[in-house]
């Protein structure tokens, strides 16, 4: 006889993650802390080469003031002072502008964009059809007999946004399990409920002008998807986000 | 002057040999000197678990790379996993000239220092070594490359130096 077939229909879900881009910014204490240290190490440090070269040619410079004894030094005579090269460094330091670290997208709140928050994790939210309800989730696809649930999370994903995404699929097991039964209208002897198994992607690229993205999407960050998903699946989902 | 009092033991005395004591001791397997350096064996790493696996971190900065190596081992430490190695590769110094061509031709130096430290590690479940990783790049601070790869020969090699004379004599003999 053939295999019992099991009442649970199983899903393949792929939880996209875009890496941070710059480091979060440091907590009061911290910032303390670093500013001693700092001081610490200036007050315990030795001069450098340059600054040894700085404090030499300064002295030569009163010794020429005070009294003449420019035939002396002038075998040594140095072309470029040190400190004409410390004023040059300064005005090319002064010429670097850094990129801006809250960038347009977060100004406008714009989730749609993966500029937005650099400093922490992005996640990919999908509107799906379940039933007949349009839900906010993480993408997900039914499991066809025959495939490995990795590949399953991995059509998922490139359903939603195009075979040319550069993700890094962490290894094959599963990050996390949700499970719920349908609701008694359409449980079935052979359908009790779902499985969904969640797997996990670094994102690679940044550049997602390829993707045609079919339905709504949105990045967003570990908090605000309480914003989005339900609470049961937001306690699972929640269980194997770090950060 | 008088004589001293002397305490030879002449060898005809009962008291002949009366201090010794380094036949008591313990033997001592004499030390060689300069042991060839020999390849530990590298495990392949079966179907669960991979073998030996190193973790290179690369950066100009050199505080930043070391504290971050002692942080990676100091995490695999805790989550009990084997720590072979952790060792440290030589530093590369590149010189940075700038050809300024306006007028006169000035060269700017600048001097960068490459430290790479490196961390070997055995018998890393695969259902755990994603979470590994993902602690380690969310942790990772700016300006560190990180790598990880399998362990090979040639990564052992690269840590020996080349001795020109051995080989030249090497060639002559053969």
């Amino acid at each position: 006889s053939a295999a019992a077939r099991r009442p649970w229909r199983l899903f393949g879900a792929m939880c996209l993650m875009r890496l941070p881009r710059i480091t979060q910014p440091l907590e009061k204490e911290e910032e303390e802390v670093a500013a001693l240290m700092e001081q610490i190490e200036l007050e315990k440090s030795l001069y450098s080469d340059h600054e040894m070269r700085k404090l030499e040619e300064e002295e030569q410079l009163k010794r020429k003031m005070e009294s003449l004894y420019d035939e002396d030094e002038a075998r040594g005579k140095t072309v470029i002072m040190a400190q004409d090269l410390e004023e040059k460094w300064e005005q090319k330091f002064l010429r670097f502008k850094a990129a801006p670290r809250i960038t347009d997208a977060d100004k406008s709140n714009d989730r749609t964009s993966l500029n937005r928050k650099l400093d922490s994790n992005l996640m990919l939210l999908v509107k799906q059809k379940i039933g007949n309800q349009e839900l906010w989730l993480l993408p997900q696809v039914e499991w066809q007999p025959g495939e490995t649930l990795r590949s399953t999370a991995e059509r998922a994903m490139a359903i939603f946004l195009g075979d040319h995404i550069q993700a890094k699929v962490l290894g094959n097991a599963p990050y996390g399990i949700y499970k719920y039964k349908f609701p008694r209208a359409i449980r079935t002897e052979n359908n009790v409920g779902a499985k969904v198994f969640f797997f996990k992607a670094f994102l690679q690229s940044s550049d997602l002008s390829q993707a045609d993205l079919k339905a709504d999407y949105l990045w967003v960050t570990k908090k605000e998807l309480g914003d989005y998903l339900k609470s049961e699946y937001l306690k699972k989902v929640n269980r194997f986000l770090l950060d | 002057g008088a004589l001293l009092g002397c305490h030879r033991s002449y060898r005809s005395r009962p008291t002949h040999g009366i201090g010794r004591f380094k036949y008591l001791l313990p033997k001592e397997v004499p030390k060689k000197r300069k042991e060839k350096v020999q390849m530990k064996e590298i495990s392949a790493g079966t179907e669960y678990q991979y073998g030996d696996l190193n973790i290179q971190m690369t950066s100009y900065d050199l505080c930043l790379v070391e504290h971050f190596a002692q942080y990676v081992h100091r995490l695999c430490n805790r989550l009990s996993i084997r720590v072979n190695d952790s060792y440290a590769m030589p530093t590369k110094t590149n010189e940075v000239l700038f050809l300024e061509e306006r007028g006169s031709k000035m060269q700017l130096d600048a001097v960068l220092t490459t430290h790479q430290r490196v961390i070997q590690i055995r018998g890393l479940s695969s259902t755990f070594a994603p979470i590994l990783l993902e602690i380690i790049q969310s942790n990772q601070p700016e300006g560190v490359h990180l790598l990880m790869k399998q362990h090979t020969e040639a990564d052992f090699k690269s840590r020996l130096k080349a001795r020109p004379e051995l080989e030249e004599l090497l060639a002559e003999m053969s």
